[in-house]
């Protein structure tokens, strides 16, 4: 007697069919046993299974059961096998009909009373049922919306009494509606409340603009963290596109709200320079997506960027170049996206007083040293915007209140549009320049391009179709000074 | 690695050097460059290692002017007002000599190693009167100094505090007899006081760079000075005759946008007419 269910297990973001299979011999002793590599969380399923159905008033076969999952080369971790276990076994048992089954995949973690739970990742399972021609899914009725994005009926159970009844044809469940666009973004800080700080605002924008990376530098408590957080707020919302990759990357990741519905606005995330270097980048045992995926198509904040250890800001060259992170492990490759903007802070010197003209610096050049020598020229060259933040002066605080966050998110979203449709060129007076620029300033072949960039976004801002002078010129202004990584 | 000696008494000794009271004996070199070199006027640009942006500017701005009307640059290839020296006269295209306190195949500083190489390879010089292989030690730099300074007709004490090496050199030349310039500082920092009391004592004050030149009996070059023909670019710099500014600070001054003073803050610089430091903005010294 056999029973056959499908589920699907994830690889980082990837969903990978697992055919689960429960076989009853009867004339041995009665036992229950699951192969297939299956890890720990996998392995008592077992006990969860049988007390789900017991407590479910089901009856238990009092035979030999085996449940395969296979392919049994890949790694089964988690607890989302649960549903697709209990149901074959009950399949197997005459209990529930195998054709009706076989054509649903399976997702959902069972409890002791027989409640079915919802799993990380249900987003990107569904997406694989949807791809391998499922027409249904049978999940948690908490995570069915969130499964029915994937486009494809999602079925929400809250117990596996539920789920046999449907199955059986008892009861008619109507599939779930895929989740709305949370509406309302989160109240998010907001621009009005920094003053002065006019270069850092513009850099802040464009770098918004044309998701440039933008390093702020100055002494302390210039309000660089105040408008690196504040990024966030002008930003164009996701596209549709974009907000699944999102939803899917925090909805492995367990970062996802229950019921939130699809991610709409950009993630932030701010980790502290304590964090792991498998917490910023990803990886552990069973690859997770770390912080820089977590602020995929949104901003990651590095606030004090020397004070992350060396291994993490070299870790960090890979997403900022290829927008992706590769994490290698035994059971293979996982693959993350992160494409981020990088906002970063960082002082000038340990004193904190450089950068500001009416301070003197204490400290001893090989302190500063040390401490810029903590970023790498390399890491350095991946900021398109560098901006020195001063001590703003008395004046300027009791000065009115600045610009809001939603003006500047207008014109951010206008230049984006465009950038995304047509390329704004270069004049001929422009290229010249930047080849001036290239002769005269210390710029590097990568700086060069960063500046023809950042022009580029300048003009998209300025409305204007051509890359002109001016636009180079300020570009320029930004690009990173040759004092920064060692005086 | 060309690396040559020249003894006391040969031809190619550099006669200035040969008037001093205690000439080396030996002098080592390194680079392809003719040793000719070390007979050209030569001025020593010298100062502290910790320096503000304000000497860091100086420095480069008096080698470049230096380097442009002919002259060789001398220092001590240290951290901060030396090595900004040595670059300054490289931008110029001009040679450069080195003088170090160890033997001259030792990158020291190690940070200015790649400086050194760049000095060797513009036809300058790296030199000193200790063997190849001889490590650095504290007391071999003021023996060194007095080498800087017996090379050089001149030389200029840019930013130095109240104890510092370069006034030892100041010293030295004045022992030669070698005319001696200081660049004035706010007489408020530390970082001037050595200077200031240079000046105090009767040293030539560097106000602008033909100052440097007259001393040395050179004629400056005609360079036209950037007159910016933009009205934003005039307001930066004539908001920036009040001394050093943030950016901030001068938007607020010439009432320009974020975006267009950026824009002309990037013009200015190209054309030399301001200096860029962490975040401070200050006018180049007049020429």
């Amino acid at each position: 007697m056999l029973g056959r269910a499908v589920t699907f297990a994830l690889i980082g973001l990837e969903p990978r069919r697992v055919e689960v299979e429960a076989h009853l011999r009867s004339g041995e002793q009665p036992s229950f046993s699951i192969v297939g590599l299956a890890d720990r969380a996998c392995q008592e399923a077992k006990h969860r299974v049988r007390s789900g159905v017991q407590s479910t008033l089901l009856e238990w076969p009092r035979r030999a059961i085996t449940v395969n999952l296979a392919p049994a080369a890949l790694r089964k971790e988690g607890t989302g096998f649960d549903l697709a276990i209990a149901l074959t076994v009950l399949a197997a048992s005459d209990q529930v009909p195998t054709a009706r089954l076989e054509r649903h995949a399976c997702i959902g973690e069972l409890g002791l009373d027989g409640r079915i739970r919802p799993v990380l990742g249900t987003i990107a399972a569904a997406e694989g049922a949807a791809r391998a021609g499922f027409g249904r899914v049978l999940c948690a009725v908490d995570s069915s919306h969130e499964a029915a994005l994937a486009g494809i009926e999602a079925v929400g159970v809250r117990h596996l009494g539920e789920a046999v009844g449907y199955l059986r044809g008892e009861d008619e469940i109507r599939p779930a509606r895929p989740s709305p666009r949370s509406t309302s973004p989160p109240p998010q800080p907001d621009l009005v409340d920094v003053r002065g700080q006019e270069r850092g605002r513009r850099a802040l924008e464009i770098a918004a603009a044309g998701a440039h990376n933008l390093l702020l530098a100055g002494p302390p408590g210039t309000g660089k963290t105040m408008l690196g957080r504040r990024m966030p707020s002008i930003l164009p919302p996701l596209t549709r596109s974009e907000a699944l990759e999102v939803t899917r990357i925090h909805s492995v990741a367990g970062t996802l709200a229950l019921g939130s519905g699809l991610v709409a606005s950009p993630p932030f995330r701010a980790p502290h320079h304590g964090a792991s270097p498998a917490a910023i980048v990803g990886g552990g045992v069973v690859p997770r997506p770390g912080e820089v995926s977590l602020a995929h198509r949104g901003v990651l904040l590095l606030d004090e960027l020397p004070e992350f250890p060396r291994s993490v800001l070299e870790a960090l060259r890979q997403p900022l170049e290829d927008g992706v992170v590769s994490v290698a492990r035994v059971g293979g490759r996982a693959l993350f996206p992160a494409r981020f903007r990088l906002v970063a802070t960082m002082n000038l010197c340990p004193c904190g007083a450089r950068g500001d003209p009416k301070l003197e610096c204490v400290c001893p050049l090989a302190r500063i040293a040390a401490y810029r020598d903590r970023v790498s020229r390399a890491l350095l060259d991946r900021f398109d915007l560098v901006v020195a933040m001063p001590r703003p002066r008395a004046e300027e605080l009791s000065a009115g209140p600045a610009e809001a966050s939603a003006p500047v998110r207008a014109r951010v979203i206008v230049a984006a549009e465009r950038l995304a449709t047509e390329t704004p060129r270069r004049t001929a007076g422009a290229s010249e320049l930047l080849d001036r620029a290239v002769e005269r300033l210390p710029l590097t072949g990568r700086g060069r391009v960063r500046v023809a960039r950042v022009a580029r976004t300048i003009a998209a801002l300025a409305g204007s179709s051509e890359v002109l002078p001016e636009h180079v010129a300020e570009a320029l202004s930004y690009r990173s000074p040759a004092g920064l990584a060692s005086p | 690695m060309t690396i040559r000696s020249i003894r006391r008494g040969e031809d190619a000794y550099p006669p200035l050097l040969a008037q001093i009271p205690d000439p080396p004996s030996r002098l080592w070199a390194r680079g392809e460059a003719p040793l000719e070199l070390l007979r050209r006027p030569a001025v020593a640009v010298v100062g502290a290692r910790a320096c503000s942006g304000y000497g860091r500017t100086v420095a480069r701005e008096l080698a470049t002017e230096a380097a442009r009307a002919g002259a060789v640059v001398v220092s001590g290839l240290a951290r901060g007002i030396d090595g900004e020296a040595h670059r300054g006269a490289l931008a110029a295209g001009g040679a450069t000599i080195a003088v170090l306190g160890c033997g001259i195949d030792r990158d020291y500083p190690a940070a200015h190693a790649e400086l050194a190489r760049a000095i060797v390879d513009t036809d300058g010089l790296l030199v000193s009167e200790y063997e190849p292989g001889i490590e650095p030690a504290p007391w071999r730099f003021p023996a060194r100094n007095r080498i800087i300074a017996g090379l050089a007709l001149a030389t200029i004490v840019v930013e130095a505090r109240e104890r510092s090496g370069a006034l030892i050199t100041a010293d030295f030349a004045l022992e030669d007899g070698r005319e001696v310039l200081a660049v004035p500082g706010e007489i408020t920092s530390a970082l001037s006081s050595g200077t200031n009391a240079l000046l105090r004592q009767g040293a030539t004050p560097v106000t602008r760079a033909a100052d440097v030149l007259e001393a040395l009996g050179l004629d400056p070059t005609p360079v036209t000075q950037a007159t910016p023909d933009d009205p934003a670019a005039a307001a930066v710099l004539d908001a920036l005759e009040a001394g050093a500014a943030s950016a901030d600070e001068l938007a607020r001054a010439t009432s320009l946008g974020a975006g267009e003073l950026a824009a002309a803050l990037a013009m200015l610089e190209l054309a030399g007419a301001i200096a860029v430091e962490d975040g401070t903005v200050r006018r180049t010294i007049a020429r």
